[in-house]
């Protein structure tokens, strides 16, 4: 990807941000969480794209896709679907660490 | 198709194959929508049918609920200076979201019997999708329907019972 497709590209991006943003100050306050870890989807997608990629970022993404629209399956489980993300992350950040039980 | 088993089995989808949309097909489910029901049969609703891929993807830049690449966005707006001339407050205020709602849900049934995928979307920046669907002042957008050859069957949620329906008095 040359530097005029990922400026575009990183363009889309802050358009979903901000028009996120002005949507969720009259949406349903879970979509707020939701939209913050669907642009860090979307972010990690532009970075595989630009050639930017590591088994981390992929595992996170491919977590977050799979489990982000249990939004709409119930508070209980998007809860728990990001509590289990934020566990992936410290595992990546903190290997030595176990999860809190 | 039986009517019942394209009410359940319908589902929102938001992963489509990059097939397009004969053009027909979708004269035929934008057709159906206006079979709806209007108040005071007004059919003040008014529909955007958005196939090039640049403009839906412009559309998606500012809408957040706009997911996956759906072969065509239908607009679905309401003439609300229409609305009011034919209905006053209660024509505006509640019978066109009501009507662009009843449209919409026909136009999901018939994409379902037509083998597409749809998801109806109120997650958009009103002011920019109407900046970029050229919609006059009066016509107010208040669904986006993305349609597709569905690349996925999603599961259906289960559907809550309990305190839904009562017979003849609430609580009864």
């Amino acid at each position: 990807m040359d530097s005029t497709a990922l400026e575009a590209k990183v363009f889309d991006l802050i358009g979903y941000i901000a028009s996120s943003a002005r949507n969720l100050l009259d949406e349903t306050p879970a979509y707020g969480p939701f939209r913050l870890v669907d642009a860090a989807s979307r972010l990690v997608a532009i970075l595989k794209e630009a050639g930017v990629q590591s088994p981390r970022l992929t595992a996170l993404r491919q977590e977050i896709d799979r489990g982000k629209y249990s939004v709409t399956v119930g508070p209980d489980e998007f809860k728990a679907f990001l509590d289990a993300l934020v566990d992936t992350f410290v595992d990546y950040l903190d290997p030595d660490e176990s999860p809190r039980m | 198709m039986d009517l019942y088993a394209a009410i359940r089995g319908r589902r929102s989808v938001r992963r489509f194959s990059s097939t397009p949309i004969d053009q027909a097909i979708l004269e035929r489910i934008v057709g159906a929508a206006t079979w709806a029901p209007s108040g005071g049969n007004a059919q003040t609703w008014r529909f955007v049918i958005v196939t090039e891929p640049t403009r839906i993807a412009k559309l998606k830049t500012v809408s957040p609920g706009l997911l996956g690449d759906p072969g065509a966005v239908v607009a679905v707006c309401q003439d609300l200076a229409d609305a009011r001339a034919k209905g006053s407050t209660l024509g505006e205020v509640l019978l066109a979201p009501c009507d662009a709602a009843m449209a919409a849900q026909n136009l999901l049934l018939a994409a379902y019997a037509e083998g597409l995928g749809t998801c109806p979307v109120a997650s958009f920046t009103h002011r920019a999708v109407a900046r970029l669907l050229k919609l006059p002042e009066t016509v107010e957008p208040v669904l986006l329907v993305s349609v597709g050859v569905p690349d996925e069957t999603p599961e259906a949620p289960a559907r809550k019972t309990e305190g839904i329906v009562h017979w003849e008095v609430y609580g009864g």
